[in-house]
């Protein structure tokens, strides 16, 4: 039987965590602490003692499926080029679609792969699959990308949970990017804009009070802990702590300033990015922010005409806030999809999944700007240069962070496992 | 797993001749005391026995009465008189449901089938191997107990994008009832385990990947369809296609009938009323006799491992689910006279439960002196703190602050006698408390709640959220108007209702002073409520 890489049903997370915190009988409060998802904010004494703690990431997810050719790799005027056109951008001789005016402003800042090809072109398999980097079936879930960051980098000291998702919808704690690292180092998911439960300290309570309440709360704790061990109680004052902090930072979830959601746009995107970008600068270590509706199998250009604009107009301010801010140098953005779109236009004026040969963008720490890399042939439908798969981007961003993708392992259950693909390798002309 | 049942074999001998006439409580504490030449705590106090027997066996804290009431009774066995009186209380049903609820269900889901079925069955003190025989092979008759068909149904519903997980419930079954995670060795002999077999796991599977959610019903059915042939599988690392008819671990292989095609059907599917076929060959019979079975070792260790657990915070294996060789139990003697004697005494759970919480083992202190700073959870030197269910701190913060008798029966209205809604209305009836409980505590689905994990989503909820805070405020006999009417004393009824406890001179000083000290005295006294109901102290049954 070939060792193919699918998914098993079974070999979830939680027993392979589980069964190694209790075997090898290491129960520090960190490897206690679940937090229901909130993104595992270990022990903050162990979190300072890392390297590169500065170093953020700004993921921004295109559910669905972008057009590579409406955007970042257009092919105008051949047999699948479509309607648009395409237009110069701030470095000569690179182009990019009509549908992206602003972002072909900032293309110097930008790094572009356009010889992207993977492995999977169905959604429920292709989105955790890119998600994961898409590592070798050893029989356990790996962890999406942020919560693989979360991990390797820690919480950091901003006091936030480590790994943040803004996005449509319903929010929360999601602990099911975490895979086999476990529900801690899940996301703390921010819908529609929306804080957390209970994040608001009631009205009939003022702050005089709410100090008053945890003092006395902190002098209870004290005769309790005077006779018992400290696993327990560690990280029960630990999640204490860690809410307070997410109060005392609930500005975070105020209604952004007017100007700035003109600049962002008054769409679901811009507004998300808007919330992004204040929880990067706040110092979540993982921000990732998502949007949805990009699966264009109908109507592919008029999707396409609607959409690029409010992508183009969100990225681009984003990427223009964090480079006036100095905040490029250690924020390392990523702008992808689960696949491309196919170059054949089908029955329905639409573009269906092609992971074929696509495109994905970055910025930020770690990255050389301008580095745009990668082609494809003239009708866009396969890669002519060395094809990168989702792999190497893994070891690339891990790179740019400071993280030795080829000798840093995960041991889970005592099973040490790559964190990126080992046949893979860093895109050396991506980085700095 | 030869070796291992070999090792028990020879275990069982040496404990037959030991330990007769001896009540099992008896045995418990010479099995945990001879395992160890350390020191051993001291018996817990009053307080703290009373608090945790409470919790245990009812589920919540006791009453400000029934707390005074135990601490002032001068009879020298009141400990075990209040354990018998709680086996008694009609709460020890609900506290069981609860707790096996979700141990069994791992928080998939909720069916009110399912819940008369552990209702009814812990209410009657059902035998343990009689609840599993209805939960693998359902009596469809039988209205109060059909429900436990919802064990098999609930897992073969598909969710999210996921085919229906075959493998899923093969898994749970060796779990919940042989102590045995043979996930890993679904596809091969498990890697780092020698006793789990890909065998074990394919024999588990033909029991049930037959099977299907009877659509005909309403209430949780399970169908079979007929069988004709074995599970094929093959090994990743293995050369060649192996077969097997359904078959426990340890146990010979059932073989699977042939019939003449149109003949595999004691009663064939009937298209007028939807009803399915019954086949003459149903795997659910014989695992409902080759499962529940005293001459199962691995079922009768297992379930007193969990019950075990249930009470002392630790399993004898640990965790509960991975018993093997390599991960022994930590005493295999005792772990094999429990469930001996269990089987013996016909798998009566509360006889167990009574032997348990009977030992002084269950009784020691859960504090930490010099002598057992380093004892570790599995020596039972010290009693092991133990998490809080979303249920246990539910009841218990409904019985501290008094809003217990405050919950509108039925109807989702506001309370008419609060005298300060807050933040809006709060919907006062059981099922809305529960549902905020449960979404501030629980794990989410298909997590075992074995470990401690206290999540910021549930101090948030005690912060900050209205659920809890809008039962603070005094209104008729709760807690915060009974001590509105008090002078000076406060401390001792705040510490007596929600800690179950006395508090110290110094506690009482600083709570006396605090609350003295402020003009607004009701708004000082919700919160020094507030506070020991969010205390650590609170929120662990220690």
């Amino acid at each position: 039987m070939p060792h193919s890489k699918q998914t098993h049903s079974l070999c979830t997370p939680e027993e392979h965590t589980l069964s190694r915190r209790q075997l090898l009988g290491a129960s520090t409060a960190a490897g206690v602490v679940g937090l229901g998802g909130l993104g595992g904010l270990v022990n903050p004494l162990i979190a300072s003692d890392m390297s590169a703690k500065e170093k953020q990431v700004l993921f921004i997810w295109i559910d669905g499926g972008m057009s590579q050719l409406e955007s970042w790799d257009p092919k105008p005027n051949t047999q699948f080029g479509g309607p648009f056109r395409s237009i110069p951008t701030s470095i000569p001789g690179i182009q990019v679609s009509e549908l992206m005016p602003k972002t072909s402003q900032i293309m110097h800042k930008l790094a572009v792969d356009r010889g992207v090809s993977t492995f999977d072109n169905s959604h429920s398999a292709g989105v955790p699959r890119i998600n994961r980097g898409d590592p070798k079936d050893r029989g356990v879930v790996y962890p999406y990308f942020g919560s693989a960051v979360a991990n390797l980098m820690g919480p950091g000291d901003s006091g936030l949970p480590p790994y943040v998702w803004v996005k449509p919808g319903s929010g929360g704690f999601k602990y099911q990017d975490a895979g086999f690292l476990g529900p801690k180092y899940g996301a703390l998911a921010i819908g529609e804009g929306k804080p957390p439960p209970n994040i608001l300290l009631p009205s009939n309570i003022d702050q005089q009070q709410n100090l008053e309440r945890n003092a006395l709360r902190k002098f209870a704790n004290k005769q309790y802990a005077n006779a018992r061990a400290k696993t327990f109680r560690e990280a029960q004052d630990f999640v204490f702590d860690t809410a307070q902090v997410l109060m005392d930072r609930r500005t975070l979830f105020d209604t952004p300033d007017a100007s700035d959601i003109e600049r962002y746009g008054d769409t679901p995107l811009g507004r998300d990015m808007l919330i992004g970008r204040k929880m990067i600068e706040a110092g979540v270590r993982f921000v990732k922010v998502n949007s949805y509706g990009w699966d264009t199998h109908g109507d592919n250009f008029n999707a396409h005409a609607s959409l690029m604009p409010r992508f183009d107009q969100a990225f681009t301010a984003v990427v223009e806030d964090l480079d006036q801010r100095g905040m490029l140098d250690h924020v390392l953005v990523i702008a992808m999809s689960e696949f491309g779109r196919t170059p054949r236009i089908n029955g329905h004026i639409g573009r269906d999944h092609w992971p074929e040969a696509w495109s994905i963008a970055m910025t930020g720490t770690g990255i050389r700007r301008g580095a745009i890399i990668g082609e494809t042939n003239d009708e866009g439908t396969w890669v002519t240069s060395e094809p990168h798969d989702i792999g190497h981007f893994f070891h690339t961003w891990f790179n740019a962070l400071g993280i030795d993708s080829e000798h840093t392992e995960y041991i889970n259950d005592g099973q040490p496992l790559p964190i990126a693909d080992e046949e893979c390798s860093p895109i050396q002309e991506l980085l700095a | 797993m030869k070796t291992f049942h070999t090792i028990i074999a020879l275990l069982l001998s040496i404990s037959a001749h030991q330990l007769v006439g001896q009540d099992l409580h008896q045995i418990i504490d010479q099995q945990i005391e001879q395992a160890s030449t350390e020191a051993f705590a001291e018996q817990a106090t009053d307080s703290e026995f009373l608090r945790r027997i409470y919790l245990d066996l009812i589920g919540q804290i006791p009453t400000t009465e029934e707390a005074l009431q135990f601490l002032l009774d001068p009879t020298k066995d009141k400990r075990s008189q209040l354990i018998d009186q709680l086996l008694l209380d009609p709460r020890y049903a609900r506290r069981m449901t609860e707790f096996f609820n979700v141990m069994l269900m791992e928080r998939r889901g909720e069916d009110p089938n399912w819940q008369t079925f552990l209702s009814t069955s812990f209410a009657a003190n059902m035998p343990w191997d009689q609840m599993v025989r209805h939960m693998v092979s359902p009596d469809t008759n039988n209205k109060t107990t059909r429900g436990s068909g919802y064990f098999l149904t609930k897992r073969l519903e598909k969710y999210g994008q996921n085919p229906t997980d075959f493998p899923g419930l093969a898994r749970d079954l060796g779990r919940m009832f042989l102590g045995v995670d043979l996930a890993c060795a679904q596809c091969h002999d498990h890697l780092f385990i020698d006793d789990y077999k890909q065998a074990d796991f394919q024999g588990l599977f033909a029991f049930i990947n037959n099977t299907y959610i009877r659509q005909d019903t309403d209430y949780p059915a399970i169908g079979m369809k007929p069988i004709k042939v074995k599970v094929e599988f093959n090994s990743v690392f293995e050369e060649g296609t192996f077969s097997t008819g359904p078959k426990l671990p340890g146990l010979d292989e059932i073989s699977v009938p042939e019939f003449v095609t149109g003949e595999e059907f004691a009663v064939p599917p009937n298209n007028d009323t939807k009803a399915p076929g019954i086949p003459k060959f149903n795997p659910l019979d014989y695992l409902a006799k080759q499962l529940p079975n005293p001459s199962n070792d691995s079922f009768n260790l297992n379930a007193v491992n969990r019950i075990w657990f249930m009470l002392m915070g630790r399993g004898i294996v640990h965790p509960l689910d991975l018993h093997h060789s390599d991960n022994p139990p930590s005493h295999p003697e005792l772990l094999t006279v429990l469930g001996v004697q269990f089987a013996e005494h016909n798998y009566d759970i509360k006889w167990l439960i009574r032997q348990i919480v009977l030992s002084k083992t269950y009784q020691r202190t859960s504090a930490i002196t010099p002598p057992v700073e380093r004892a570790k959870r599995r020596d039972y030197r010290v009693f092991s703190e133990k998490p809080m269910s979303a249920e246990q701190l539910m009841w218990s913060m409904l019985t501290a602050t008094g809003q217990l008798s405050h919950i509108s029966p039925k109807a989702a209205v506001p309370e008419s006698g609060a005298e300060q809604p807050l933040e809006g209305q709060v919907d006062n009836t059981l099922e809305a408390i529960r549902t905020d409980f449960l979404a501030a505590y629980a794990n989410p689905p298909r997590e075992p709640e074995t470990e401690f994990a206290p999540s910021v989503r549930g101090a948030l909820f005690v912060l900050n959220g209205p659920r809890v805070l809008s039962w603070l405020p005094p209104k008729a006999g709760n807690l915060a108007d009974l001590l509105q009417r008090q002078k000076n004393n406060y401390a001792d009824t705040l510490f007596l209702s929600i800690l179950s406890r006395n508090p110290t001179p110094e506690e009482a000083q600083h709570f006396n002073a605090y609350i003295s000290s402020h003009v607004d005295k009701t708004k000082a006294i919700e919160q020094a409520i507030w506070a020991l109901l969010a205390s650590n102290e609170f929120a662990i049954n220690h």
